[in-house]
């Protein structure tokens, strides 16, 4: 069954899917085995006439404590093991440094991703200032902003990177689903949760949303490019010159 | 305690058959049987409505955009487009109400609401509820509830389209449909809280002479814990309503953050400054717990149906019972697993991990004392049995798949996928809604006082058993191929684009679940007035409702009844039948036993003549 899960091309989506396929090793052997004493019972323990009697049992407490022992050990087995893999995941301070942060927020029915400018710093941002004409809310006043490159449902990262999601939504809850990646993060207005995640192989990839956001929830697709180093450089210094190019026809306009 | 309230409250006490008028004996009435069959009526109506909204959905999955056959052209403009294909607008309404349909106005009423009513007074011996009244205010605010929640037809956007989560600022800012829907399920839940007093006052204080709480029947018990979860957590989920119906109708700001950008509403009332994630925290602080309150009573109803039926005490009776404590005590702190990736502090994930792993502990305790109970029993497979059978089987599927979502990082990848779906219906379909099959052609006899066709029945019970499989162990894989719950049309990504032909398989499937329980209706509608008369102990079983006529009388008994001992003493030693009824004194006892060896000396002595 576990054939069907789509590619998995992140580092850490290895344990995910190890952990994954161990639950559902354990999870077949325990209904094979259960199920196979059930249809013996079935087969074995039928009624032939009509007033036969049963075995007359009430239990037994040693048997009772051994199948409340055995499957605690094993399901508190199962919380530890996952835990770690979880923190790994999650835990703000095993993130390993990020070579790129981008900034994404969830829009019905888009996706916007940020990029700082070609400085490397993100413009400040405020959640007061977020319109639709500016989806992040970043401030006008500070110069760091004013180069900061900004792409709608397209996601463009280096191989073998680790990238900083920083997620955060305009207007309803969205949830943030990179498939390949085992990456999923709900996008919660008015606060930024981090996610990282390094793909260990370029290619197009495909951006959903996992949280209903309306009635077009459907249509929030998104594509991740996983590029190699070169091609993304060549990239993001082509939004590099759009947004200056923008930037400085914007300043003539007021100029003028 | 015992008995206090027994005989006294009712002017007439016992059984008496005066005449009543038809409003107050079929409308408004005050007795538990009547309540619980307008309860049983009503939800199976619920039952349909809700299924037919669930099959609008799996036509649109399957076959995205195509013309809904034979009645497509007769929906209405809101719903469907010119065609007659399923509009996106309408399909988000309709897996909001097929969410909150099933959950509320179908499982919860029949399991609760229906066996609580009719088996709670019957089975501890009493002539009534402790609160007739509250029990009619209970059954009548239900209908009411479900009327308000469907109005939103007549709004002005629909039906409420947020999910039957109902999640702000989605919710928040959606229309009048959302806002029935929240009045809607505050009056559900005051149902629910009239229901919960009434049955922890009337299991505390109304028992029979003799009953003990520890020779209660498992139906009993789960009814009681379920009672005590409702009373605690429902009044959570009215604050929470409380504040969302303010967020809607009024514009407040408990939910929502400062200046969310939503073009279709006045926002510049809203001042901000709530936290979304809030709501959730609140939700799932009852409506987890109500997933135990949709399969407690359940596991209750089959424990006992396994018992009588495989001719054996019940395996493990006070390990069943610690069992549903604990599930309903861990079923408290367990809630935050559906918020693993909802941006709360990971490390809370961590605490809800080991927390929801443990509760499948007191599941595991039960699976295995079921296996217990059928071990070297005699066992008989009728329809109600069967249904018990498969309830205990897709229990442990349901059971399964949720220790990939309990483990948080498998969650990560499956949280609001179909797996989540699959997992679900398998409670609550292949657990709870079996479990209501197991109950209603178990008690059925009672109920009717006729014997339902027990051919239809096993009909009705297989075309239902293979096909839920078929519909809904396919969801498992969509989940791990990340098909996302709630999408419109799939086939929108790349990476979905293989599933289609299992998206129709599951619709074929669903179509035929759907259709067959019909089967059930024609069963239960004919024999109801048609069947074979029933006898007072149709299955030979030991609890107390079977002591009274069937149907029982207005009153219930026609006798006083004293209680000696538990309800699973079958094939006891004791006794020269299989069964041994809570109610047969040692007196009794000693003469059955006199009058079997005088028989069998008869016999003896006849025998070497021939």
């Amino acid at each position: 069954m576990l054939d069907w899960l789509p590619e998995n091309v992140s580092v850490f989506g290895e344990g995910v899917d190890h952990l994954f396929r161990l639950i559902y090793y354990i999870s077949v052997a325990i209904f094979v085995l259960v199920n196979a004493i059930y249809i013996a019972f079935i087969i074995r323990y039928r009624r032939k006439r009509k007033g036969e009697k049963a075995y007359h049992y009430h239990g037994n407490n040693l048997l009772e404590f051994s199948w409340t022992a055995l499957p605690f050990a094993l399901f508190l087995f199962l919380a530890f093991y996952s835990d770690g893999i979880w923190e790994d995941i999650k835990y703000s301070e095993k993130t390993p440094n990020p070579d790129l942060v981008v900034e994404v927020m969830g829009q019905t029915y888009l996706w916007h991703f940020r990029y700082p400018g070609s400085d490397g710093i993100f413009g400040r941002r405020e959640r007061g200032l977020i319109s639709t004409t500016n989806p992040f809310g970043i401030d006008p006043e500070d110069p760091n902003g004013k180069d900061d490159v900004t792409t709608i449902n397209s996601m463009n990262i280096p191989v073998n990177k680790t990238i900083l999601v920083r997620l955060s939504s305009m207007d309803v809850i969205h949830s943030f689903f990179l498939p390949n990646m085992r990456v999923k993060q709900d996008a919660v207005p008015g606060q930024w949760v981090d996610i990282w995640f390094n793909s260990i192989k370029t290619g197009e990839y495909e951006i959903a949303c996992a949280e209903l956001c309306g009635s077009g929830h459907y249509l929030m697709r998104g594509v991740l490019n996983v590029q190699s180093q070169q091609e993304f450089d060549t990239w993001i210094d082509e939004q590099y010159t759009t947004a200056r190019t923008a930037l400085a026809n914007a300043q003539e306009t007021t100029n003028e | 305690m015992e008995a206090v309230l027994h005989n006294k409250d009712h002017g007439h006490a016992g059984a008496d058959a005066h005449s009543e008028s038809f409003i107050r004996k079929y409308i408004f009435s005050t007795d538990h049987k009547m309540i619980a069959k307008q309860f049983m009526v009503t939800a199976i109506i619920f039952l349909f409505i809700g299924g037919a909204f669930a099959l609008f959905i799996r036509w649109q999955l399957a076959y995205p955009g195509e013309p809904i056959p034979v009645i497509g052209q007769m929906l209405p403009d809101t719903w469907v487009n010119d065609a007659g294909a399923v509009t996106a607008e309408w399909y988000t309404q309709l897996l909001t109400m097929h969410g909150s349909i099933m959950i509320f106005a179908v499982i919860i009423p029949l399991l609760v609401g229906t066996f609580g009513n009719f088996a709670i007074p019957l089975m501890i011996g009493a002539d009534d509820m402790a609160f007739p009244f509250l029990n009619m205010v209970s059954f009548w605010l239900f209908p009411l509830a479900g009327v308000i929640m469907m109005a939103g037809f007549f709004m002005e956007g629909g039906m409420a389209a947020a999910g039957w989560t109902a999640y702000p600022p989605l919710s928040a800012i959606a229309s009048y449909g959302q806002t029935l829907w929240i009045v809607s399920l505050f009056l559900i839940g005051f149902s629910s809280i009239l229901g919960g007093v009434n049955y922890i006052t009337t299991v505390l204080n109304m028992r029979a002479p003799g009953l003990k709480m520890f020779d209660l029947p498992m139906t009993v018990w789960a009814v009681f814990i379920t009672a005590i979860i409702i009373t605690i957590g429902t009044p959570v989920l009215a604050s929470a309503l409380a504040m969302l119906f303010m967020d809607n109708f009024l514009h407040t700001s408990f939910f929502q953050p400062e200046n969310l950008i939503v073009p279709t509403r006045d926002m510049t009332r809203t001042a901000g400054g709530g936290q979304p994630l809030l709501w959730q925290h609140l939700f799932w602080f009852y409506s987890h717990p109500a997933v135990y309150i949709m399969i407690l009573p359940g596991m209750g109803v089959v424990s006992d149906v396994i018992s009588t039926f495989a001719r054996k005490p019940l395996y493990g009776y006070r390990a069943m019972v610690f069992a549903i404590v604990a599930i309903a005590f861990l079923g408290i702190i367990v809630w935050g697993h559906h918020m693993f990736q909802s941006g709360m502090n990971p490390l809370l994930g961590t605490t809800f991990m080991v927390s929801t792993m443990v509760i499948a502990v007191p599941s595991a305790i039960k699976t295995f004392n079921w296996l217990g109970t059928m071990w070297r029993g005699k066992m008989e497979f009728t329809a109600p049995m069967l249904n018990a059978v498969a309830f205990v089987s897709m229990f442990v599927v349901g059971g399964l798949s949720g220790i990939f979502m309990a483990s948080t990082p498998v969650d990560v990848f499956i949280h609001d996928t179909y797996f989540i779906v699959g997992h679900i219906h398998y409670v609550l379909f292949g657990g709870s809604l079996f479990a209501v099959f197991a109950g209603l052609h178990y008690w059925f006899p009672k109920m009717s006082g006729r014997m339902y066709s027990e051919r239809l029945a096993k009909w009705h019970f297989w075309i239902t058993f293979i096909s839920f499989n078929g519909t809904f162990f396919p969801m498992h894989i969509l989940g791990v191929g990340g098909m996302m719950r709630r999408i419109f049309d799939p086939t929108v990504y790349d990476f979905l684009k293989p599933f289609q032909p299992m998206n129709e398989f599951i619709t074929i499937n669903a179509m035929v679940l759907g259709f067959a329980q019909f089967l059930l209706v024609i069963n239960f509608g004919y024999y109801w007035f048609y069947g074979r008369k029933a006898k007072r102990n149709p299955w030979r079983a030991n609890s107390l409702e079977w002591q009274a006529p069937s149907p029982p009388p207005h009153g219930n008994f026609d006798r006083p009844l004293h209680v000696y001992r538990g309800p699973y003493e079958y094939s006891s030693p004791e006794s020269v039948q299989d069964y041994l009824p809570q109610t047969t004194s040692p007196e009794e006892l000693e003469e059955q036993r006199r009058h079997h060896e005088r028989r069998l000396e008869q016999q003896n002595t006849a025998e070497p003549v021939n």
